[in-house]
């Protein structure tokens, strides 16, 4: 009978040859071992050996794969819950063990664990710490103790090091973390309540109640310079006066996790992206010829929250659902609101070749700065509307340009809300430009009003109202 | 009567000689050993099974799995390899013939990973790519997806070793700060050999330089994805249907050949609106047979990127290249506008080659031969495709929004072709701006001239 999840064979650990096959690769008297080996027993008293992933760190466990008969996953230097949740999430039902050391968990990788023990989606987190850098050669540790000598602290951890971070108290503070303890290995009884801790963590994941954090004191008898039998002392005696032991959070959750399984019926895809085998009806006859053979370009201009994007997506939207080419593209100010609007607009017979309107056919202007900005660059011939009701003075414009004053501002206001001014000018293009039909950007703003059909009377009336103005019937 | 207790073993050539069982014996059956082993060159401990009552509490301290036990370790003894289960291949789902809809260049990015079965999306908010993952977040719930906004770009990329491990679709969303964070993550992706996909709508640098569109980083994503001998498929659109084509393409290739796969849009791309057409069918993934999945079928299978052996990581990496040049024979997409016979040739990818034909549609009206070259793919550059035009044309006018990053590719490619003599001008913007049609009309008028 199989006792434990580690392979009788080590296989991956020097191509299993020799004493290396049976062997791990930890100097003597290394906690690691006796981690992996509690891990291992309790996955398989679990009964979820096969469905487990370990995700091993870098540090001194990364070859924790050349051991465990599990499906494996070496991450990147302090990536490890990040590793594991993209896995959890992939199949909920693998059960995933993120076991990472004390430099990987505590220093580069601070920003993962806390994250995903706030998030508290079912995973196990064993954290071994033993104080130092084991596999780089002896460094300072975020745990590594004031006054402890290391190759990087070699006074002893003093003011300029900080003092060493107590990493289970700080996970408990995440409300993700349903349980936490911190255990040790240097005696049966430290053994026994780090096996069983490790065990409740990866039931608290089988159950899908939420993370469980296990951090197990560990000894480093090469970089303490000591016989692991000291080294098991200077866990009792000093090490767990610096990071207590015991349970520092144990809550009571109910079982939360579960995933939908994604869906890939082609009607719920379809519906989801709004895409239709329906065409919408046509009501031009022909590209607009009268304003250019092949594109048209209009730019609409104002102040963030004037609706020139709103309007600009619209006329996009009406002229491909009548068979055109139409780009819109919007340049903003940093602010995401008030400061400047643009949007350019193309229609065209085949395709927008340059969705830019530096020379636009037409402008729509919302306020000064932007018709005072954009009035010049109207191609002759071309059309310039403006908000008259916040406009007073109009620049110069290019030959045979035509200036349209239209009060979107006042007309929208008549009509008890302000915010559909962009609908009067758009109403007002519509008239003075003949760009689509009436009847195309009157359809296009129903369905983007689908949802909402309290809106739909008045943003028609303020269209209508925009026409009129625009054709001087106002 | 003595209880029946199993016997307890030491493996002498496994102990390592630590002790951690001396002081766990009740008994005081144990201590330190003072003769060397042959075999290990370690000393392991001695057991006096005249006091030793098999109690077993030595086992549980003994830190090496096979050290002391209840059987003498069979040095002899394989485990059965693990075969790898079949793979499941995706299954391509016809749609309907639909009507085109109207989608923002992030959006249509979306539904491109949508359509191409990606119900995984990681990411890190960042303009100007942030709409594609709010669509994601809006829609994935919808379809039995998960969108999950990690803590950074770092845990972004993690997120996705993660999932894409396991086999899964996945993606994210990044503009060219954040792009630069996850570059250690792409390595490791392309190390362990592991698929995702990088949308990167790109905006100017250096640092945080700001929101409009550059293509600033041409040279990360063709020569500098992370540490390590690092390429990657990148794909570059130049409009909303291209952002959802390219990005379904995207997929497919990262599977096949197991390796991360960027589409470098660029800031303008990320926010214009176009007419789509939607591809004629859609993907419901399969499962790989190396995925590690977490379950009994695929538990042998190992994600990594760590090789301890140097030859072995040699080979390893030779293995990996041999896929670069497979790459490089196979994927090479362009396009062309008018480039036959056409004396000067305009080399512009993304949005630049916009304008770039528009420029050239101008150039042509007026009787000049003038024609358009767009590497779809950065990398591989196509070089191939650009042997017929180069026959003809006496000169480049490489068309960018970037300090010469795409003319460096092809300056590259050419020599690496042996391809040598062909004068190459320039247009060159920065900081957001586009070289306008106005500008490539006038630059290739210029150099035209110039040189007569």
């Amino acid at each position: 009978m199989t006792t434990s999840a580690l392979y009788t064979h080590f296989a991956r650990h020097a191509g299993g040859a020799g004493l290396k096959g049976a062997s791990t690769h930890y100097c003597a008297g290394c906690g690691h071992g006796l981690a992996h080996k509690f891990v291992a027993e309790a996955l398989v008293e679990l009964g979820v050996q096969d469905r487990t992933i370990m995700v091993s760190p870098v540090g001194c466990a990364v070859f924790l794969f050349y051991y465990f008969d599990t499906g494996n996953t070496q991450a990147a230097h302090g990536r490890a819950p990040a590793v594991a949740l993209g896995h959890k999430l992939a199949n909920p039902e693998a059960i995933v063990v993120s076991y990472q050391g004390d430099g990987d968990l505590a220093a580069i990788g601070l920003a993962e664990i806390m994250h995903a023990a706030q998030l508290g989606i079912p995973i196990s987190v064993v954290f071994v710490n033993n104080a130092i850098y084991g596999m780089t050669g002896g460094q300072m540790a975020p745990t590594t103790l004031t006054g402890q000598w290391s190759t990087t602290t070699q006074d002893g951890r003093g003011p300029l090091q900080g003092a060493p971070m107590r990493v289970s108290e700080v996970i408990a503070q995440s409300d993700g973390a349903m349980y936490v303890e911190r255990c040790a290995l240097f005696d049966q009884k430290q053994r026994k309540r780090c096996k069983n801790a490790i065990k409740k963590a990866l039931r608290l994941q089988l159950e899908g109640r939420g993370l469980g954090f296990v951090e197990i004191l560990s000894e480093c008898p090469t970089h303490w310079r000591m016989s692991s039998r000291e080294a098991e002392a200077h866990v009792r005696d000093v090490l767990s006066t610096v990071f207590p032991l015991g349970v520092i959070k144990d809550e009571e959750r109910q079982p939360w996790f579960t995933l939908p399984k994604p869906d890939f019926s082609p009607e719920r895809v379809l519906a989801a992206i709004g895409a239709s085998d329906a065409a919408p009806p046509r009501h031009c006859r022909g590209f607009p010829e009268h304003i250019d053979a092949a594109d048209v370009s209009i730019k609409l201009a104002g102040a963030g929250g004037d609706g020139a994007q709103t309007a600009a997506l619209l006329l996009t939207k009406a002229a491909i659902s009548e068979g055109f080419d139409s780009t819109h593209i919007p340049s903003y100010g940093p602010e995401s609101r008030g400061g400047t609007s643009y949007a350019d607009v193309h229609v065209a017979r085949e395709e927008v070749l340059s969705p830019g309107a530096p020379e636009p056919h037409a402008l729509v202007a919302f306020n000064a700065p932007s018709l005072e900005k954009f009035a010049s660059t109207v191609r002759p011939g071309g059309l310039v509307i403006y908000d008259s009701s916040v406009i007073r003075t109009v620049p110069d414009v290019a030959a045979g340009v035509r200036v349209v004053p239209v009060p979107c501002t006042a007309i929208a206001r008549e009509l008890g809300n302000a915010r559909v001014k962009n609908v009067v000018a758009l109403g007002a293009l519509q008239e003075a430009l003949r760009l689509l039909e009436p009847a195309s950007l009157l359809a296009a703003l129903g369905r983007s009003l689908a949802g909402k059909s309290e809106w739909i009377a008045v943003n028609e009336e303020a269209f209508r109202r925009g026409g009129s103005a625009a054709a001087g019937r106002s | 009567m003595a209880q029946e207790r199993a016997e307890v073993v030491l493996n002498p050539e496994l102990c390592k000689g630590c002790g951690r069982c001396i002081d766990a014996c009740p008994k005081h059956a144990i201590s330190l050993g003072a003769e060397i082993n042959q075999s290990s060159g370690m000393s392991p401990v001695g057991i006096d099974y005249g006091v030793c009552n098999h109690c077993g509490l030595c086992i549980t301290a003994c830190p090496e799995p096979h050290g002391l036990g209840h059987h003498q370790y069979d040095f002899t003894r394989r485990a059965d390899a693990q075969s790898r289960p079949e793979s499941v291949p995706p299954r391509r789902i016809p749609l309907p013939e639909l009507e085109p809809v109207v989608l923002e260049g992030n959006h249509a990015a979306a539904i491109g990973a949508i359509l191409a079965g990606c119900r995984h999306v990681f990411g890190y908010p960042i303009t100007p790519s942030t709409e594609g993952a709010e669509l994601m977040a809006r829609l994935l719930p919808q379809l039995g997806g998960v969108f999950l906004q990690a803590c950074s770009e770092v845990a972004t990329v993690n997120h996705m070793y993660g999932c894409g491990g396991a086999g899964l679709p996945t993606m994210t969303f990044t503009s060219s700060p954040g792009f630069s964070l996850m570059l250690e993550g792409i390595s490791y992706l392309i190390g362990a050999e592991l698929p995702g996909v990088f949308v990167n709508v790109m905006r100017p640098g250096p640092g945080l330089g700001y929101i409009g569109p550059e293509q600033s980083d041409i040279k990360l994503v063709c020569r500098g994805l992370g540490h390590g001998n690092t390429h990657a498929i990148v794909l570059a659109p130049t409009s909303p249907q291209e952002m959802l084509d390219l990005t379904f393409a995207a997929f497919e290739l990262a599977f096949r050949y197991r390796n991360p796969v960027v589409v470098a849009a660029d800031g303008y791309l990320g926010q214009i609106t176009g007419r789509v057409s939607l591809p004629d069918s859609m993907i419901e993934p399969g499962l790989p047979g190396w995925a590690v999945w977490g379950d009994k079928a695929h538990k042998g299978n190992l994600n990594t990127s760590i090789l301890q052996d140097w030859a072995e990581l040699e080979r390893h990496n030779e293995r990996i290249s041999a896929k670069y040049r497979e790459m490089e024979r196979r994927e090479q997409r362009s396009a062309t506008y008018r480039a036959e016979g056409a004396h000067t040739l305009i080399i512009a990818a993304g949005t630049p080659a916009r304008m770039a034909k528009a420029a050239t549609a101008r150039l042509r009206r007026e009787g000049r031969s003038a024609g358009l070259f767009q590497p779809v793919t950065l990398w591989p550059f196509p070089i191939d495709a650009l042997r017929e035009p180069l026959k003809r044309a006496e000169r480049l006018v490489v068309v960018e929004a970037s300090d010469g990053q795409l003319e460096d590719e092809l300056r590259l490619a050419l020599q690496k072709a042996n391809i040598g003599g062909i004068p190459i001008h320039h247009l060159r913007h920065m900081g957001g701006i586009l070289p306008t049609v106005d500008e490539i009309y006038d630059t290739v008028r210029h150099v035209t001239e110039v040189e007569h």
